[in-house]
């Protein structure tokens, strides 16, 4: 689906946009989609496997049955609902969790985490409010996988020149 | 006769944890009814023994560090009450439906001057029922130099203490009575020394108080 922005994904493998081996302490340690360093996205994305953002995610993130991870430099303006969510980076928006939610040092979190076991490390910047229920089981939902409406900006730091693909 | 304000002794930079035993929390969380959904305020910077803490029951732990905030980092004195009010509700940012069981405001009156603990108390009141219990971490009298720290609870008889990092800002250290006058429906039900000349404060809702001075300390 990414092929064609394979070339702009810093840190991928060329033949491949999946990643195999973890990411960090936090991040997804089987199979994961790589949205990277320098990919804008626009638009609802909803994924039906792991998926790691190192890019910007400004919209809708769903991955109702699965782990998302928000790297260091990840940067996500959206609503975020997954099973397991793990940020590094910056997330303005609302965050659910059927399973866990973790917050790491190096985060920076403006929004409300809904998630029945929720861990934040010291050092977080952390402004909302976090509804925890730990005698709640978590939820079983559908796969789903698609990305749509979205649109895929690459920023070329380097030139300065800003080129825009839209799927 | 308010007390000026004090400037800070020392920027710190380095950063240490401890556990600070508190003889007040214990009452304050004692009065937790594990049957119902907990809705707690901490308004200090968020610490990851509270999370943990309150991560054993069903709550809402909202967190609103008003330190963070540009209008108290640097504050307009020429703002009306009405205004500075305003400004306090931006930035507790909860639903108007929203009760709270149990405020943990640390230190952070001592980081506002008088016209924004006013503001503040009232931006909050909505919030503020019969049940609502508090807590206040405080320079033990006007003279008392505060440490620069952020707070959390670790257990039921024990706070976090985590030195911050960087310039503490301006210190308002008030006595008791000046602080028990400012908070209005709240009155400082009891008091009992802490570590490095501060004072804990339990609070609870008391809309009756007369806030004649008891010296309860």
């Amino acid at each position: 689906m990414f092929s064609k922005y394979r070339k702009f994904i810093n840190g991928a493998d060329d033949s491949s946009l999946e990643i195999d081996s973890k990411v960090s302490d936090y991040g997804p340690a089987a199979q994961s989609t790589l949205i990277g360093a320098g990919v804008t996205i626009e638009g609802k994305v909803s994924s039906h496997e792991d998926i790691v953002i190192a890019g910007e995610v400004h919209g809708v993130l769903m991955a109702t049955n699965h782990h998302v991870h928000i790297a260091k430099s990840g940067v996500v303006t959206a609503d975020i609902t997954a099973k397991i969510v793990s940020i590094e980076g910056s997330v303005t928006g609302n965050i659910t969790g059927s399973e866990s939610v973790i917050i790491a040092a190096t985060s920076v979190v403006h929004g409300n985490v809904e998630c029945p076991r929720v861990s934040l490390e010291d050092g977080a910047k952390f402004k909302g409010s976090i509804e925890m229920n730990p005698g709640e089981p978590a939820q079983s939902v559908l796969p789903i996988f698609s990305v749509s409406n979205a649109k895929v900006h690459r920023s070329v730091k380097e030139s300065g020149q800003t080129a825009t693909k839209a799927s | 006769m308010p007390q000026p304000p004090i400037k800070p002794r020392a920027t710190l930079t380095e950063q240490a944890t401890k556990l600070l035993p508190s003889a007040l929390l214990p009452e304050l969380l004692g009065c937790i009814d594990t049957n119902k959904r907990l809705v707690v305020l901490d308004m200090g910077h968020a610490v990851a023994s509270t999370v943990r803490f309150f991560g054993e029951y069903r709550c809402q732990l909202n967190f609103i560090d008003l330190t963070a905030e540009q209008f108290v980092a640097t504050p307009d004195e020429d703002l009306s009450h009405r205004q500075r009010v305003v400004l306090m509700r931006q930035a507790l940012t909860l639903a108007p439906s929203v009760k709270l069981d149990i405020c943990l405001f640390w230190d952070v009156f001592s980081y506002l001057s008088d016209a924004y603990i006013k503001a503040l108390i009232e931006a909050l009141e909505p919030h503020i029922g019969p049940a609502t219990g508090a807590l206040i971490i405080n320079p033990r009298d006007s003279r008392c130099y505060l440490p620069f720290c952020r707070y959390g609870v670790a257990d039921q008889d024990h706070f976090m203490q985590i030195d911050n990092t960087g310039t503490q800002p301006t210190v308002f250290a008030r006595s008791q009575r000046d602080l028990n006058n400012l908070i209005d429906y709240f009155a400082i039900d009891r008091g009992r020394l802490i570590a490095e000349g501060r004072a804990e404060y339990l609070l609870f809702e008391n809309r009756d108080s007369d806030k004649t001075d008891r010296s309860m300390i």
